[in-house]
C-alpha cells in the first residue's frame, strides 16, 4: 500500500472517529437534558399518562321520620361518562357511545359542549341512570371507546310515594350554584327543592376519589390509593310517617287536589305534611328527561307548586276565630256578646248576606253559637267595631299573612289586609266598608295552609306561633343528636278565658249538632276545628259562567283543627281546592285524628278511609 | 483453515462490548413483552436468543474464512441477495402495508438487512480494486450498484432499510479518498433534491411524520403521539430510572413497539440516565473499536469492508437513539444488536465477524 495513500486513510478514519465521538457526546447531553434537567417535567407527563382519578360517589344522607322508620334511601346504579384526558377523537368517541347506547347523538354532544371548559380528568356524565342493557354494551366495546368509564354512583331513592313536596327532588348543580358555592362542582348531585335543598349541606355527602392505573387503552390496571367517599349525615325529621300515611290516604280517598299540614302544637314541629297534586321525585333522581319535565312545568293542575306553602287562598270562615280573639282581647265584645242575626245586615248602605240567609239566619247568637254556626253577620258586626287595623294586628300575631318560616324554600307570603298596607300598596283610602268583608275572611285577605296550621297552633298553645320545622335531628356519626327547635316567631299574650271561649266554639262546631264540622268529631278526644269556604268566583259570576267554561269554578273546602280541646297535641289544616265546602275537608281531617290518637291510645290504625264527598254547594 | 494463532488475534473486547450489547436488549426485550400477569417469558424474548445464537454462529462463520475469500465471492453474493428481494418483491410476506419478509419457520427473514452486507462486500471489493482517489466513474458505478439494492427496497416498500445502504457508498467512497470536492457537490445535490423528493417521491404518512417532527403538537394524538411519548418515556426516566419492568410508559403500552424501534427509550426509561450512559458507551466503544480495525487492516479491502459494515450500523445506531429520544421523525428503524428482530441480529452479527475477520488476520499474508 502506498505510504501516502494509508496516511490519507487513516487522517480519514480520525475525522470520522472525531466526528462520531461528538455525535455521541451530542446524544449524552441530550439525554442528560431531557432525563436530569427536565426530568419533572416530563415525570409529570408520564403520571397523567397512566394515572386517572375516579370520583366515588358519596351517598347522600338518609332521611327517618320522627320515629326511626326509613323515607328517603339511595340505590346503587351506574353512571356513564367520557373521560377526556386521552380522547383522540372527541366526535368519533360521541357518534359510537351514542349509537351503543342507542341514544340521541345530538343529545351526547350537547351534554359535551356543556361541560367543554372543565378540566379534561374530571369525567362527563352522559348517561346518568344507565340500563344493565347500556352497562353491558359500553363494556362489551371498551376497547373501541378506552375514553368512557362506567362509574357506580348512588342515586336517591324515595321508596314511599308520598310527600313528594316535603322530600323535594335532586338534581345536578347548576353553573350559577357552583359559581355561588366553592364546594361544589360542577357534575354534584344536589337538592333542588324541599328538605333535599334545604339541607343539601347535611345531606350531601364528600366525593372520594379512587387513582388507578390504566394502559394506553384506558383499561384500568391498578388502584394506587382510594380515598373512601363519606356519606351524608343521616337526618331525622319531626314528621310521623303514620300521620303522613293517613293525610296521603285521605287526599287519595277524596280525590281532590289541596295541602294539608299538621304540627305540634307545643312547638311547631310537622307531623304530617302535603301538597296535591305531587309528582314522583324519583324521576329526577337521574336526571329528568326534558319531555317529562316540560309535562311537569305545563300541567295545568301545577304538580310542581307546592300548595302548602306557594298557594294563597281566601280563608273563609275559618278566619273568624282571628276576629273573634281580636274582638275579645281589644275589650270590643265579650264572649257573651250577642248579636241578632237575620239572615243579612247593611252596613254603610250596603246589604251583607250571612250563608244562613235562606233559612232566616241565625236569630240572637253568642261569640260560641257563632263560631259554632258560622254566623256571618255576627263576624260582620265584630270586624265592623274592631276596624280592620286590629284584625290585621291579631291575625298576625296569630300567624296568618306572615311567613311561617317552615324550613323549606320558597314559602310565599299570605295577605291580611290594613289601612296602611292599602295606602302603600294602592295608595289609597281604606274604607270602613271594606272591613265588613274582611270579618268573614273573604276580600282581600289570603293565606297559605302552612300559616293556618301555625294559626291552628297558636290557638292552642296560647298564642305562641310556633315556627313550623322538619328537622328533628340529625346525625353527625356519633348518633343522633338533636336539631334546636327553631325560636318561635312571636308570642302574644291572650286570656286564657276568652281564648277557651273561642275553642269552645271550635269544639261545638265538631262537636254539637248544628256545627259545620261534625264529621271530624272521634269520640274521647274532644277535636276542635271550623269549617271554611273560600269562593272561586262569584255566585253572580258562576251563573254567568255556567256552561261556558271547562275550568273548575267549585269552591274550595277548608278544615283547621286542634285536638284535644285542652292542651292540644295535633293542630293543623286541610284544603280541598274546589272542595265547594269545610265538610269535605273535615272528611279528611277524621282520619288524620283517628290515626293519630289511634297511635296516642294505642289502637290498631284505622284502614284505608272511603270518603264520598259531598259536592253540593250549601255551607258556609 | 482456522489458524491458532488467529485465535490470540481475536478482538475479544469487541466481541465482548457486542454481547453484552445484545445481552442488555434481550433484557429490555423481556421488560417490555414478559406478561406480567403470568410473569412468564414471551416468544418474543426467547426468540430473539434463538436468533442472537444463529447469528453467533453466523459471526463465527464468517470469522473462520479469510476476508479475502468473501470478497473474492462478493458479485455471486449481490446477485444472489438481489435474486432474494427480487423473490421478496413477488412471494415475501405482507405484514403492516409492506412485503419486506421470507417467512422460514423459526422467524421471518428479512433480505433487506442482508443487503448492507452484500453491499459493504461489492464496494469494498470494487474500490479496494482500483488504485488512487475514485473519479467519476467509479463513483457512478458504485453508486449504481448501491442503487439497485437501493430502489428494491424502497419499493418494498421499507425506505427506512433502504436508507441505511447510502451510508455504506458513502464511507467506502469516502475512505477511498473521494474528493471533498466530489462529497461537497453530492451534500449540495442532495439538498436540492430534498423538495423536490419531498413533493414527488414521500408518501403522505411520510410527509406528515416529518412535519410533525418539526411540530409534533400539531398532531399530539396522530402521528406526534409517539414522538411525544418518546420524550415523556426518556424525561421521565430521571438519573437512575424507573426500575426494571417498572416502566409505566413501556409496560402500559403508551409507546408503540416499545421492543423493537423504540427498545433505548425503554432503556432510558428503566435505567434511567445511568443506564443511558452505560449503553451509549457501549456503543461508542465498538465504533471506535471497529473504526480502529479498519486503520489496522493489512490492507484497503480489508480497511474498506470494516468501513462499510459500520458505516449502516453506525448510521442506525445513531438514528434510533435520537428517535428513542424523541428528536428525529419516527421511523422504523431499528437499533441494531437490541431491538428485536432476527434478521437484523443475525445480519449485524454476521457484519461483525466480518470485522473481527479483518482484524485478526491483519498479520497474515
Amino acid at each position: 500500500m502506498v505510504v501516502e495513500e494509508r496516511r490519507r486513510a487513516n487522517a480519514r478514519l480520525a475525522v470520522l472517529q472525531y466526528l462520531i465521538t461528538v455525535l455521541f457526546s451530542v446524544l449524552a447531553v441530550s439525554f442528560w437534558v431531557l432525563q436530569v434537567v427536565q426530568h419533572a417535567k416530563y415525570e409529570e407527563l408520564a403520571e397523567n399518562n397512566h394515572q386517572r382519578t375516579l370520583a366515588l360517589r358519596a351517598p347522600r344522607g338518609l332521611v327517618f321520620d320522627r320515629e326511626g322508620r326509613v323515607l328517603v334511601v339511595n340505590r346503587g346504579s351506574y353512571g356513564i361518562s367520557i373521560v377526556r384526558e386521552h380522547t383522540k377523537d372527541m366526535n368519533q368517541t360521541v357518534r359510537l357511545l351514542a349509537s351503543v347506547l342507542g341514544i340521541d347523538e345530538g343529545g351526547v354532544r350537547a351534554i359535551v359542549d356543556r361541560h367543554r371548559r372543565e378540566p379534561t380528568y374530571r369525567p362527563i356524565t352522559v348517561v346518568q341512570d344507565a340500563t344493565p342493557a347500556q352497562v353491558a354494551a359500553v363494556s362489551a366495546r371498551r376497547l373501541e371507546l378506552p375514553d368512557v368509564v362506567i362509574e357506580q354512583v348512588p342515586t336517591r331513592r324515595y321508596p314511599l310515594t308520598m310527600a313528594a313536596h316535603l322530600f323535594g327532588y335532586v338534581g345536578e348543580v347548576n353553573d350559577k350554584e357552583v359559581a355561588d358555592d366553592e364546594s361544589l362542582h360542577s357534575g354534584d348531585i344536589v337538592g333542588q327543592s324541599g328538605i333535599e335543598k334545604i339541607y343539601n349541606a347535611l345531606l350531601m355527602g364528600e366525593d372520594g376519589a379512587r387513582r388507578v392505573v390504566v394502559n394506553s387503552v384506558g383499561r384500568e390496571i391498578r388502584t394506587l390509593e382510594e380515598e373512601e367517599p363519606t356519606e351524608g349525615k343521616r337526618i331525622q325529621l319531626t314528621i310521623d310517617l303514620d300521620v303522613q300515611k293517613a293525610i296521603e290516604e285521605g287526599f287519595d280517598a277524596v280525590g281532590l287536589n289541596g295541602a294539608a299540614v299538621a304540627l305540634d302544637p307545643a312547638n311547631g314541629g310537622v307531623l304530617g305534611f302535603v301538597s296535591r297534586p305531587a309528582y314522583d321525585p324519583n324521576a329526577f333522581a337521574a336526571g329528568i328527561d326534558r319531555a317529562a319535565w316540560a309535562a311537569l312545568n305545563t300541567d295545568r293542575d301545577r304538580p310542581l307548586n307546592d300548595r302548602a306553602i306557594q298557594g294563597r287562598f281566601s280563608p273563609g270562615s275559618t278566619f273568624k276565630m282571628a276576629v273573634a280573639l281580636a274582638g275579645l282581647e281589644e275589650g270590643i265584645i265579650t264572649p257573651d256578646f250577642r248579636v241578632h242575626c237575620p239572615g243579612h245586615a247593611n252596613f254603610y248602605g250596603r246589604d251583607f248576606k250571612c250563608w244562613r240567609f235562606s233559612r232566616g239566619g241565625h236569630g240572637s247568637i253568642d261569640l260560641r253559637h257563632a263560631i259554632q254556626q258560622s254566623c256571618d253577620v255576627y263576624f260582620y258586626t265584630v270586624a265592623n267595631m274592631l276596624g280592620v287595623d286590629r284584625i290585621h294586628k291579631w291575625a298576625t300575631a296569630l300567624g296568618l299573612g306572615v311567613r311561617s318560616g317552615i324550613d323549606l324554600p320558597n314559602e310565599v307570603q299570605g295577605l291580611v289586609p290594613s289601612t296602611e298596607w292599602k295606602r302603600e300598596k294602592m295608595h289609597e283610602k281604606w274604607y270602613a266598608g271594606e272591613t265588613i268583608s274582611v270579618g268573614i275572611g273573604q276580600g282581600q285577605v289570603s293565606v297559605t295552609p302552612v300559616s293556618m296550621a301555625v294559626y291552628m297552633a297558636a290557638l292552642g298553645n296560647g298564642g305562641t306561633r310556633v315556627t313550623p320545622h322538619l328537622l328533628k335531628a340529625v346525625d353527625r356519626g356519633n348518633g343522633w343528636e338533636p336539631a334546636p327547635v327553631p325560636k318561635p316567631q312571636s308570642t302574644v299574650d291572650i286570656s286564657p278565658e276568652k281564648l277557651q271561649a273561642v275553642r269552645d266554639g271550635m269544639w261545638m262546631v265538631v262537636n254539637e249538632a248544628g256545627g259545620t264540622g261534625g264529621a271530624a268529631r272521634i269520640a274521647g278526644h274532644d277535636v276542635s276545628g271550623k269549617t271554611g269556604t273560600a269562593q272561586v268566583i262569584s255566585n253572580q259570576g258562576r251563573a254567568a259562567a255556567a256552561g261556558k267554561t271547562d275550568r273548575n269554578l267549585n269552591d274550595h273546602g277548608w278544615f283547621v283543627f286542634l285536638a284535644p280541646r285542652d292542651n292540644p297535641q295535633i293542630a293543623g289544616v286541610v284544603f280541598l281546592e274546589h272542595g265547594v265546602h269545610g265538610g269535605n275537608a273535615a272528611l279528611v281531617v277524621h282520619h288524620i285524628l283517628d290515626t293519630f290518637f289511634a297511635k296516642k291510645d294505642g289502637r290498631p290504625l284505622p284502614p284505608k278511609p272511603v270518603i264520598k264527598p259531598n259536592m253540593n254547594p250549601s255551607m258556609g | 483453515m482456522f489458524e491458532r494463532r488467529l485465535y490470540y488475534h481475536i478482538d475479544w473486547a469487541l466481541l465482548t462490548a457486542v454481547l453484552a450489547l445484545c445481552l442488555l436488549g434481550v433484557v429490555m426485550i423481556y421488560s417490555t413483552t414478559a406478561d406480567p400477569t403470568r410473569g412468564t417469558a414471551s416468544r418474543l424474548f426467547v426468540t430473539q436468543l434463538y436468533a442472537i445464537v444463529i447469528g453467533l454462529a453466523a459471526m463465527a462463520f464468517m470469522m473462520m474464512l479469510d476476508y479475502r475469500t468473501f470478497t473474492d465471492k462478493s458479485h455471486i453474493i449481490y446477485i444472489g441477495l438481489l435474486g432474494l428481494l427480487v423473490y421478496v418483491m413477488f412471494f415475501g410476506m405482507v405484514q403492516m402495508g409492506a412485503r419486506r419478509w421470507i417467512p422460514l419457520r423459526i422467524f421471518n427473514l428479512q433480505p433487506s438487512e442482508f443487503a448492507k452486507i452484500g453491499i459493504a462486500l461489492v464496494l469494498a471489493k470494487f474500490f479496494g480494486e482500483n488504485r488512487g482517489a475514485p473519479g467519476w466513474t467509479d463513483l457512478a458505478i458504485g453508486g449504481v450498484l448501491t442503487a439497485i439494492p437501493f430502489l428494491l427496497i424502497v419499493k418494498e416498500p421499507d425506505l427506512g432499510t433502504a436508507v441505511t445502504l447510502l451510508p455504506v457508498f458513502l464511507a467506502v467512497a469516502y475512505l477511498a479518498g473521494m474528493r471533498m470536492r466530489i462529497l461537497g457537490v453530492l451534500c449540495v445535490c442532495a439538498l436540492l433534491a430534498a423538495p423536490i423528493a419531498w413533493k414527488f417521491a414521500l408518501k403522505d404518512y411520510q410527509k406528515s411524520r416529518i412535519s410533525t417532527f418539526l411540530d409534533p403538537s400539531q398532531d399530539a394524538k396522530g402521528a406526534g403521539y409517539q414522538q411525544i411519548q418518546a420524550r415523556v418515556t426518556v424525561g421521565s426516566g430521571g438519573l437512575t430510572g424507573k426500575g426494571f419492568r417498572r416502566g409505566t410508559q413501556g409496560q402500559l403500552r403508551f409507546l408503540p413497539v416499545a421492543h423493537n424501534d423504540f427498545i433505548f427509550s425503554v432503556l432510558a426509561e428503566e435505567q434511567g440516565f445511568a443506564g443511558v450512559l452505560v449503553a451509549l458507551g457501549l456503543y461508542l466503544f465498538v465504533i471506535l473499536r471497529t473504526l480502529e480495525a479498519a486503520r489496522l487492516a493489512k490492507d484497503r479491502l480489508g480497511s474498506y469492508l470494516v468501513l462499510g459494515v459500520l458505516a449502516s450500523f453506525t448510521f442506525q445506531v445513531i438514528y434510533n437513539i435520537t428517535m428513542s429520544a424523541g428528536l428525529a421523525p419516527v421511523k422504523g428503524l431499528t437499533l441494531p444488536l437490541m431491538s428485536y428482530g432476527g434478521s437484523s441480529m443475525i445480519a449485524t452479527l454476521a457484519g461483525f465477524g466480518l470485522v473481527l475477520n479483518v482484524r485478526m488476520r491483519r498479520f497474515t499474508n
